[in-house]
């Protein structure tokens, strides 16, 4: 890798010294421009002229070129986490400001695509209430059940793994029960549990269950048979076999399902709650504001939950680098 | 996992099982209901709250006579626009063309990754990030904004359960387009084949099982999109539709059906996307 990385910075010596000029000068220039006809249209409620919205796209494109033309450099030269990110941060920042030009410039009603300026203005005006609902979805809701699902999924795998009858008999189920759809589980629960919290808990939970066991009976039983023997030859007991050996070989297995779980445990929260809900929780605030063409809240409602949603994914993703460090995909 | 000869013995016996533990189940949850309703004073037709149990119009669990009759009820007649099969049937086709319209989609996109460094940083970490998303949230807002500029019919849910089963066959394909080792691709070096014949002879059929990978992980996602976009808009038909039709009349028995109905769905059409792939990949058998 070193000899690699020193060989890409020779080559990039020999062509540029610094990043292209021309792109930092198209990125920088077309933001710009993009940035003042926002700050020029912010009372103005008129569609803006033709010149205006051609200049825009323009800028548009100018700045995607020059973004492009960087990211080529960057990619091309050795650089360190933060430089690597550069590229997706400037994208982000890019669409977010030609989608507020943009719709200025053309005045689309705010009933059909809000800008990002109003989404962010109403995420802090409702503050209030999007907390309460974030309470209701994701603590109540996801994560309680989240931690029920599991709860009962690790007994009950470590069970399948120890019994041949119930691999066969159980397994072919769990698979089949894998491809059912939330949406179609989510009224009977609501009426087996009531409209508050616990039927989406409930159905965050069965969501959550299978693809844990699925997993983690595959990561206890899929062993090299290498290693059995070794604990073998070293007398260990069925005990020490099952806690040395197989807990520690499904440990992957059982954080990728923890993953996957994260994402099944958001959507089984906020889809329960399109079948009945309370008053509170992030879907139910979805479910209704779209019908009223609130798009802001539920724009609001939608960065809440996918922050909350990528923040929890990186806390197992941090567990699974702390749990399982010496695992193969992650030595480096 | 697919069903072996000697699963069905103990498969067998583990839904035997299920079925003996479903009867007490179904006495133990409609007891009290059925108790209280006597107690008020309903007139059913029945003796006694232990038989009542099994004919309580909202019942927790509902009893197997109920269910059997449920589905007899919501499956005939089989072309009525009423009834389960032709809406399932729907569903079904919403989730294919969505699954194709991915596949497409997400052709373009893994073709951006393979080919450009630069896309790949500027676009990846968001990829990866939407996957840990609830996009579904995304589906009624898409329905109704669909809606709003004409686009109606079965598009707009294949369009949004596409639009769910895009990620993970984008980063399938781009990982299969990438998958022929180096000692094939000097093959086709030494064949003088252009990039093009490179890409169509070998990199494309390459990355056909990483599809239909990722195909198998999206079709239960794209299913639930169809449902939920069926839910979230004036719709004639599907199993979404059905679904928020018998929620909001708390028909127990027939969400019960709709239930069972959706998961056999779900695997038919699991069971489907895998059929296809044998048909188009016969050289892995």
């Amino acid at each position: 890798m070193a000899t690699l990385n020193s060989s890409l910075a020779g080559t990039a010596r020999r062509e540029t010294a610094g990043p292209p000029l021309t792109a930092l000068l198209a990125l920088v220039g077309g933001h710009a421009l993009l940035l003042s006809f926002v700050l020029l249209w912010w009372e103005t409620t008129e569609v803006a002229p033709l010149a205006w919205r051609t200049s825009l796209y323009l800028a548009t494109l100018l700045a995607a070129l020059g973004l492009a033309r960087l990211a080529t450099w960057i990619a091309e030269h050795p650089a360190g986490r933060l430089a690597r990110f550069l590229p997706a941060a400037l994208t982000m920042i890019l669409t977010l400001l030609a989608a507020e030009a943009l719709l200025r410039a053309h005045q689309v009603p705010a009933g059909l695509i809000p800008t990002p300026t109003a989404v962010l203005t109403v995420l802090w005006q409702a503050r209030d209430v999007l907390l309460q609902d974030t309470w209701q979805t994701f603590v109540m809701e996801a994560v309680i059940g989240f931690l029920i699902g599991v709860g009962v999924a690790l007994p009950v795998s470590g069970l399948i793994a120890r019994s041949g009858f119930l691999q066969r008999g159980l397994m072919p189920y769990a698979a089949a029960f894998s491809s059912i759809p939330i949406p179609a589980l989510a009224p009977v629960f609501v009426h087996m549990f009531g409209l508050d919290w616990q039927s989406k808990a409930a159905v965050v939970a069965v969501t959550v269950f299978f693809p844990v066991v699925v997993n983690v009976v595959r990561g206890l039983l899929e062993i090299d048979p290498r290693l059995l023997d070794l604990m073998r030859s070293y007398a260990a007991s069925d005990r020490e076999v099952f806690t040395k050996a197989r807990i520690p070989n499904a440990l992957p297995f059982f954080f990728n399902a923890l993953k996957l779980g994260t994402t099944l445990a958001m959507i089984g929260a906020i889809v329960g709650e399109f079948f009945g809900a309370t008053g509170t929780g992030l879907g139910f605030r979805i479910q209704i504001e779209a019908g009223r063409f609130g798009f802001d809240i539920v724009w609001a409602a939608i960065i809440v939950a996918s922050t909350l949603g990528i923040a929890w994914f990186g806390l197992v993703a941090w567990l699974e680098r702390r749990f399982t460090s010496w695992h193969v995909s992650l030595r480096e | 996992m697919r069903a072996r000869l000697g699963n069905l013995g103990p498969m067998a016996a583990v839904a035997g099982i299920v079925v003996l533990l479903y009867l007490p189940l179904v006495v133990v949850t409609n007891y009290p209901l059925a108790q209280r309703a006597l107690e008020r004073g309903a007139v059913m037709d029945c003796d006694g709250p232990l038989a009542c149990a099994f004919v309580l119009r909202n019942p927790v669990i509902p009893a197997p006579g109920q269910l059997l009759a449920g589905i007899y009820n919501l499956m005939l007649p089989l072309n009525s626009p009423n009834a389960i099969p032709l809406n399932a049937f729907w569903t079904g086709v919403e989730t294919l063309v969505g699954l194709g319209l991915a596949a497409l989609v997400g052709l373009l996109f893994a073709l951006g990754l393979v080919l450009s460094r630069a896309f790949e940083l500027s676009v990846l970490p968001w990829i990866v990030a939407s996957q840990t998303v609830p996009i579904i949230a995304l589906a009624p807002m898409l329905v109704v904004l669909l809606g709003q500029y004409g686009v109606q019919g079965l598009l707009p849910k294949a369009i949004i359960a596409a639009y769910i089963a895009f990620f993970p066959v984008t980063i399938g394909l781009a990982k299969g387009l990438r998958s022929p080792d180096s000692l094939a691709l000097d093959l086709m070096r030494t064949y003088r084949a252009t990039t093009v014949q490179t890409f169509v002879k070998l990199r494309l059929p390459a990355s056909l099982p990483y599809l239909f990978t990722a195909f198998r992980i999206s079709t239960a996602a794209a299913l639930i999109g169809a449902i939920i976009a069926e839910m979230s808009t004036i719709s004639f038909f599907g199993l979404g539709k059905m679904l928020s039709e018998n929620a909001r009349a708390s028909d127990v028995v027939g969400t019960w059906v709709l239930m069972i109905a959706s998961a056999v769905l779900g695997i038919l059409l699991v069971a489907c996307v895998g059929w296809v792939e044998r048909l188009v990949t016969p050289w892995r058998r």
